[in-house]
């Protein structure tokens, strides 16, 4: 169904001009992992809160708000760096499986953050039911990870 | 090629001869998965240096003082640093003549040399006045310069190390 959008996609003039330059797509690869580490760390530091292993001083929900900005941020700078590499690539990597577990993935997780883990992160202190999110949100976003280096692997 | 690289090379030389370095070197999956995980433990490390770092340029995790950011996440980021080097080592291991010849490889290798000297550096010099200032709106010029360099530091860490399949400085 949306294969016709992503050959137009990849046929775009810059999509081309991305591909067409030696240095631009490394660099833009480059910059997303830049960008993955902020990311990965605004959501590490909450979570490893959530489950009681760092920050233990800290009221939970003072480092969840310190942490969104630059979740947000992290965010941004990824799909930003994420979208230019799509267009260059988008006809090959619409048949990759690993890059289609990669955005359900994403989309499930963002829900999730801005829902069931703002909403948990909301108290002071963490509990049982924190301490299940803050595993359920490793584990998807560490499966993200996975799944993106694999597209480049295995595509 | 410069003398003082030719016990590198002898020794990079040595290693790619060892039956374990080529059988690893000849496996199919292991050294994608590999670089899977070199990824996985670079989030953990990178990431909550960054979030240290931004304590010290007092623009993130201010809430905290920054005594307790840096001794809390700590063992987190040392854990993040040796899952790195042993997935870096191995892959290293399984084929240095191809890092070997690699600029980026080597650029990679001297800033993160460079990055541990400022980790240690902020660490001996402004983290003694950590009392005077772990819960200041604003944080001294010493610990901000070392927050920056860290993490200008790591992000060319992170790009070179990306760069390194791409050998446009190979013949």
């Amino acid at each position: 169904m949306l294969l016709p959008f992503f050959e137009w996609l990849n046929a775009l003039p810059v999509s081309q001009a991305i591909g067409g330059s030696i240095w631009v797509y490394p660099f833009i690869q480059a910059i997303h992992l830049v960008f993955l580490a902020l990311l990965a760390g605004a959501i590490l530091i909450v979570d490893l809160r959530l489950l009681g292993v760092t920050m233990r001083s800290q009221p939970l929900a003072q480092v969840a708000r310190d942490a969104r900005v630059w979740f947000v941020v992290g965010l941004i700078g990824m799909i930003c760096t994420g979208i230019p590499q799509l267009m260059q690539n988008a006809s090959r990597e619409y048949y990759s499986e690993y890059f289609w577990y990669k955005m359900y993935l994403i989309a499930f997780g963002v829900i999730f953050t801005f829902t069931v883990r703002r909403k948990v992160t909301q108290a002071a202190e963490t509990t049982v039911t924190g301490k299940i999110v803050g595993l359920v949100s490793i584990a998807v976003w560490g499966s993200v990870v996975v799944n993106a280096r694999l597209i480049g692997l295995f595509t | 090629m410069a003398d003082f690289m030719m016990p590198l090379h002898d020794l990079f030389q040595w290693v790619s001869e060892m039956p374990s370095s080529i059988a690893i070197r000849e496996s199919l999956f292991f050294s994608p998965y590999l670089t899977v995980a070199h990824v996985v433990s670079m989030c953990i490390f990178a990431g909550l240096i960054v979030m240290m770092d931004l304590r010290l340029l007092g623009v993130g995790n201010m809430s905290a003082p920054f005594s307790e950011v840096q001794k809390r996440l700590f063992p987190w980021q040392m854990l993040g640093m040796a899952m790195s080097s042993v997935t870096g080592l191995t892959l290293a291991f399984a084929d240095p003549m191809r890092f070997y010849v690699n600029i980026f490889f080597w650029t990679k290798m001297l800033v993160m040399v460079l990055a541990g000297i400022n980790a240690l550096a902020f660490h001996f010099i402004t983290y003694n006045s950590v009392v005077k200032w772990d819960s200041a709106a604003t944080t001294p010029f010493g610990a901000r310069l070392s927050g920056a360099l860290s993490i200008v530091m790591w992000a060319v860490v992170i790009v070179s190390g990306r760069l390194i399949p791409y050998n446009w400085f190979q013949n």
